[in-house]
């Protein structure tokens, strides 16, 4: 049951992902506010501190390629973006501490990289031409906060489910 | 401390960050048309999307819902005001329909840029990262849509399909930041003036409409839009209104800011446009960016076809 339960869980987040995009922007004092949803990244963070980095990196590739494929129409965009930032993740925490508080941290950290790593990217393409400051106020603020909260309340259990599987894995191993 | 990276994995890195880098570039350069497993991939996850869109519309539904009953009261009064008004509107309305339809016969005119029939399509998902305004929606190929027809809400122009599978399609919304992304556009008033709506300005979240005849006469609160030139959209789709009339940076043409008249935020249900009169492939997404290419150096290959 709870071998299928993470993959599961990755898939149910990948497709609500663009349902909360839809509430997205949001008007907070005169300007519009970009919420951007980064569930499946964070949890899949946690798949990889907590359970293994294997099966995280394949996780991390294959929906990248999918959210490229349905969202992006540049293929190559965020299979590349979710393993490194997975990886990152994992390095980091091998080398700090695996204490939940610690790699909550470090995952909004990471969102944080990976939304300045996108603005770089589409600011290089040409698609956008935000200046850095607005960058800041009207996007990465909202969106960091939007997803501690979503990180908050929903960190224990990734955590928990994570634990849980690789607990299962190595009594299956005995 | 550790390495990061034994050798192999090294190795293993570079060569993955090539190959991605290549189909980036590749992507970006063939961004017309979604090939097969791109479709595939579309069409299946669009299918699991719809079952998560659908609860959710129907949950913002009952919102909406609950929000407009509380408002019942004072609306119903505001419209019994307005009622008599429509009825004479309506009575105009329905004669001047009459008469267009027989100077139509009298000339013998049969197709109309105006008449389209709509395809109404339910919003699926809505590009999460938002750096490209882009929707998903629900209908596709196989209900008759094609690349680069008009989208609309209710209240007006949103913005035109850019991709299709057989049964979704991606739709860029007006409001992106795209410079090939190009409507052509109408002022409506006693003299019409056309223009091409290019480039949206985020900060007061309105369009640009460029390219104005600077003898046309244009004024702010003055109604735009879409011409219908451009080949596949119909004529007439309300895109929004005028708010400032400045001149264009060489001083050449006019220029002005219009206030959509439809909401980006919010899409839940949308119409797209099947133009019924013969559309004409090929609009102005690709081929006048090719053509500004050509120009520019068209100096060096003297290529003027």
């Amino acid at each position: 049951m709870i071998r299928l339960l993470i993959p599961l869980v990755a898939v149910v987040l990948f497709y609500v992902e663009p349902v909360f995009g839809l509430f997205s922007p949001i008007e907070v004092g005169g300007e519009l506010r970009y919420l951007i949803p980064r569930f499946l990244i964070m949890f899949l963070i946690f798949v990889g501190v907590y359970y293994s980095r294997q099966r995280a990196l394949v996780y991390a590739i294959i929906f990248g390629l999918l959210y490229d494929l349905f969202h992006i129409d540049i293929i190559g965009l965020y299979a590349f973006l979710y393993p490194a930032v997975c990886l990152l993740a994992i390095w980091a925490v091998k080398h700090i501490h695996k204490h939940i508080i610690v790699v909550t941290l470090i995952t909004l950290l990471l969102v944080a990289v990976l939304e300045t790593a996108l603005y770089g990217f589409f600011t290089l393409i040409g698609f956008i031409g935000m200046p850095f400051g607005e960058f800041i106020t009207t996007r990465l603020v909202p969106t960091m906060i939007a997803n501690s909260v979503f990180l908050v309340l929903l960190g224990w259990v990734f955590k928990s489910l994570a634990n849980r599987r690789s607990i299962q894995k190595r009594e299956g191993m005995l | 401390m550790p390495q990061f990276f034994s050798n192999k994995r090294l190795i293993l890195l570079l060569v993955g960050v090539i190959v991605l880098v290549a189909l980036i570039f590749f992507s970006l350069r063939d961004r017309d048309h979604a090939n097969l497993p791109e479709q595939i991939v579309k069409d299946v996850v669009g299918f699991g999307q719809q079952l998560f869109s659908k609860p959710a519309h129907y949950i913002t539904d009952l919102v909406d819902d609950v929000d407009s009953l509380l408002n019942t009261y004072e609306e119903n009064q505001r419209l019994r005001k307005r009622l008599v008004e429509y009825a004479a509107v309506q009575a105009e309305l329905s004669d001047v329909r009459n008469e267009n339809k027989r100077l139509k016969d009298i000339v013998g005119k049969k197709d109309d840029l105006r008449d389209y029939e709509p395809i109404h399509a339910s919003v699926l998902a809505r590009n999460p990262d938002q750096w490209e305004e882009k929707i998903v929606i629900d209908r596709g190929e196989t209900h008759g849509i094609k690349k680069n027809m008009a989208v609309m809400t209710a209240d007006g122009l949103i913005g035109k399909v850019i991709l299709t599978t057989p049964f979704t399609s991606t739709v860029q919304l007006l409001a992106t930041q795209d410079p090939d992304y190009r409507v052509s556009a109408l002022v409506t008033g006693k003299t019409e003036a056309f223009g091409l709506i290019e480039g949206y300005d985020t900060e007061r979240r309105e369009l640009i409409l460029k390219r104005i005849d600077s003898a046309h006469e244009i004024k702010e609160g003055q109604k735009v839009i879409s011409s219908g030139l451009g080949g596949i959209f119909p004529k007439g789709l309300l895109i929004g209104e005028i708010t400032e009339v400045t001149t264009d940076d060489f001083g050449l043409t006019k220029q002005a800011h219009i206030k959509p008249a439809a909401d980006f935020a919010m899409l839940e249900h949308v119409i797209v446009t099947k133009r019924t009169s013969t559309a004409v492939d090929g609009s102005d997404a690709g081929n006048t960016g090719e053509a500004m290419d050509k120009t520019a150096d068209g100096g060096k290959d003297g290529d003027g076809s």
